[in-house]
């Protein structure tokens, strides 16, 4: 599909390139496949800094440390897990145009958009329906913070850009004997994605300086089964099934239910919730380890913030009392 | 602010300097470039004199997926360039050269092997919020960086082709040597994309590019007789990074000239303002843009010179512009140079 905006590939199509080792026997592919070294509740490394994009009224980054470790990526050049890297930029409150209708809240709008270069098959510039679903959760979660009375006639714009994405599975399992269990089609790694997207756009928002009665942050969690009972066939009891915090999809082979919450500490309130797969009674228990992921990710986004309030309008700082001055205000006179 | 009637001297405005900027930023920026002391030197708002350019900081291999990657920096400009090799099979070549022998430096072109997009509707900067079409610049852009990747020859067509020697079958006739051919390409997907934009994207851009391309790592592919496809190997000692046949920088300059459209016509003043940033971007309308490669103590290799916008700029005014953009050349491509090493 030529696209008459944007200089499109070669005539005659391009393929991604099929690797030798991919193509050896299941079981020696199988050897390859990274495992879980964290501990269930403890959560991959968060690094979030705001104030990027200077000219956005807001703005934020986030990035996840791999979980793998880097000694077996030396040797191979197919990666063996993906770490999410997200930016995201507020621009706002900005007067809505003449024809629009009159809003007494303010419009939020959401935009996601995946990088071509943010997973293992190519993505085009075009926006599907993954990227507005992951728009539409987003705008769930962050509708509930922002107190929009206070910008009638006005819009926000948040926009958010997946410079690397999260997989659904690991790669392996889609080249070799294909994968089982629920979210086979996909859809885990959306989960990490929303949940990140949460955190990011949260700190956007609170560095733009728009009003939230508190800070959302994401969390998701899983309930994993026990590999070995499913590679036997046999049927998964309910001591093999545990609940992970922050999953990697690429390290478990059956993740049978997840979990993303938007949660507000303080007022102790979910915006946003959204399971997918089969929890059965152990559903409550999984939301419940979802907001302790999110209570561990929120202590990196009240850093992240206060770093940011300093640098940006010379907060005393309550260590050593001193007052940390903005930039030099000179005032350049212009006579006349 | 009405003045008593017995002042004749009209009242001094002070304003803190982002008002002023907002609310008149002509004769914002005129003030700088002309003091009203004399011996106070000419100054840009953001603190650098007319000739100086900002020093870039470049990150590469920062992306998992994809064959190479460059983070650029320029100042408040930051720009993500991922690079991606995928196979064109050359059975699946709608038009195929008839010869093998005549391989024209048009191939690479012809073929479409590289595929430079850039997008600006990252919600990078306040005008370029996220819409399904790219606007007018970003188009333009990603037709001068593909124009300017062709012209240059940076990428060879030697590390883009597979090629494949049939074993020989027929013993009885060995002076018949099979011959080489060409089972497939490697085409380069450089998608560029603008996390934050404060003028000058074209330099960001084209740095990135060449960054991404010099970190480009392509894996070793050969052509299976067997199972009819190319394969290729995962291991990274097997592999070998692009090379790049030469180093071009770009340096982008903007004239300043201020008042309106008449006054401009009858004084002469005008400024010239190297890697202009987004504010004094949309207060200058001529731009400058020179490609230059230094390498190999080659002083005056001019890729191209891109001129439009108005009649200002005369050769002495282009001399002083090429001799800065070799000093930018130097202090780029030493930055290159650093972070290849890392």
């Amino acid at each position: 599909m030529t696209d008459r905006r944007r200089i499109n590939g070669p005539r005659g199509g391009t393929n991604p390139p099929i690797f030798a080792s991919s193509l050896t026997s299941p079981s020696t592919l199988q050897a390859t496949r990274p495992t879980r070294t964290r501990r269930p509740d403890e959560l991959r490394k968060i690094y979030l800094k705001t104030g990027l994009t200077p000219s956005a009224s807001g703005s934020a980054y986030l990035e996840l440390t791999p979980s793998s470790p880097a000694s077996h990526q030396a040797n191979s050049l197919i990666p063996v897990s993906s770490s999410l890297k997200l930016t995201c930029t507020v621009h706002g409150p900005r007067p809505l145009p003449r024809s629009a209708p009159f809003t007494l809240h303010l419009l939020l709008t959401t935009h996601v958009k995946f990088a071509p270069f943010a997973a293992r098959q190519r993505r085009g510039y075009t926006r599907d329906a993954s990227e507005r679903d992951l728009g539409v959760h987003l705008e769930t979660a962050l509708r509930g913070v922002i107190i929009g009375e206070r910008w009638p006639k006005s819009g926000v714009e948040v926009i958010i850009t997946v410079l690397e994405g999260e997989e659904d599975r690991w790669w392996g399992d889609e080249v070799g004997a294909g994968s089982n269990g629920v979210g086979a089609g996909g859809g885990w790694g959306m989960m990490n994605v929303l949940a990140g997207c949460i955190t990011v756009a949260s700190a956007a928002i609170v560095d733009a300086g728009i009003d939230c009665v508190d800070m959302v942050v994401g969390g998701v969690a899983a309930i994993v089964g026990n590999s070995n009972a499913r590679r036997k066939r046999q049927l998964v009891t309910a001591e093999g099934r545990q609940t992970v915090l922050d999953p990697c999809p690429s390290e478990h082979e059956n993740l049978e239910a997840a979990c993303v919450v938007g949660y507000l500490q303080n007022r102790d309130e979910i915006t946003e919730l959204w399971v997918m797969g089969n929890a059965g009674t152990a559903t409550e228990d999984l939301v419940d380890r979802a907001i302790d992921a999110a209570n561990a990710a929120r202590g990196v986004l009240v850093e992240a913030i206060k770093e940011a309030a300093q640098s940006k309008f010379g907060i005393k700082d309550a260590d050593n009392g001193e007052r940390k001055s903005t930039a030099a205000t000179q005032d350049v006179e212009m006579a006349g | 602010m009405s003045a008593p009637a017995t002042v004749t001297t009209a009242p001094v405005l002070s304003f803190p300097p982002p008002i002023f900027a907002k609310l008149s930023p002509s004769p914002f920026l005129l003030a700088h470039l002309k003091p009203s002391a004399s011996n106070t030197p000419a100054i840009r708002p953001n603190g650098r004199v007319p000739s100086e350019h900002r020093t870039p900081t470049i990150n590469t291999n920062s992306l998992t997926h994809g064959s190479g990657s460059a983070v650029v920096r320029v100042g408040d400009t930051a720009v993500v360039c991922g690079v991606r090799g995928e196979l064109l099979l050359a059975s699946n070549i709608p038009h195929p050269r008839r010869d093998n022998a005549d391989r024209s430096d048009t191939e690479i072109s012809d073929l479409g092997l590289l595929v430079p997009n850039l997008e600006l509707s990252t919600g990078c900067s306040p005008a370029h919020l996220p819409s399904n079409a790219p606007g007018t610049l970003a188009q333009s852009l990603s037709q001068r960086v593909l124009s300017l990747l062709q012209k240059s020859d940076l990428v060879s067509l030697q590390d883009l082709e597979i090629l494949y020697r049939p074993p020989v079958t027929d013993p009885d006739m060995p002076d018949e040597t099979p011959e080489t051919v060409v089972k497939a390409y490697l085409g380069l997907y450089i998608d560029i994309l603008f996390i934050s934009l404060d003028g000058n994207p074209f330099d960001a851009a084209w740095l990135a590019v060449v960054a991404a391309l010099r970190d480009t790592r392509l894996p070793q592919a050969w052509w299976d007789a067997d199972r009819e496809m190319i394969l290729c190997s995962d291991s990274v000692r097997e592999s070998r990074k692009l090379s790049t046949r030469c180093t071009p920088i770009a340096s982008t300059f903007a004239i300043y000239m201020p008042g309106t459209v008449q006054q401009r016509r009858s004084s002469q003043e005008s400024w010239m303002l190297a890697d202009p940033d987004g504010f004094e971007e949309e207060l200058c309308d001529e731009t400058v843009t020179i490609v230059l490669d230094c390498s190999k103590g080659n002083t005056s290799g001019i890729l191209k010179v891109e001129k439009n916008g108005g009649g200002t700029v005369g050769r002495a005014l282009m001399r002083r512009m090429l001799s800065e953009a070799e000093r930018k050349w130097h202090d780029w491509s030493s930055a290159l140079e650093v972070t290849d090493a890392v």
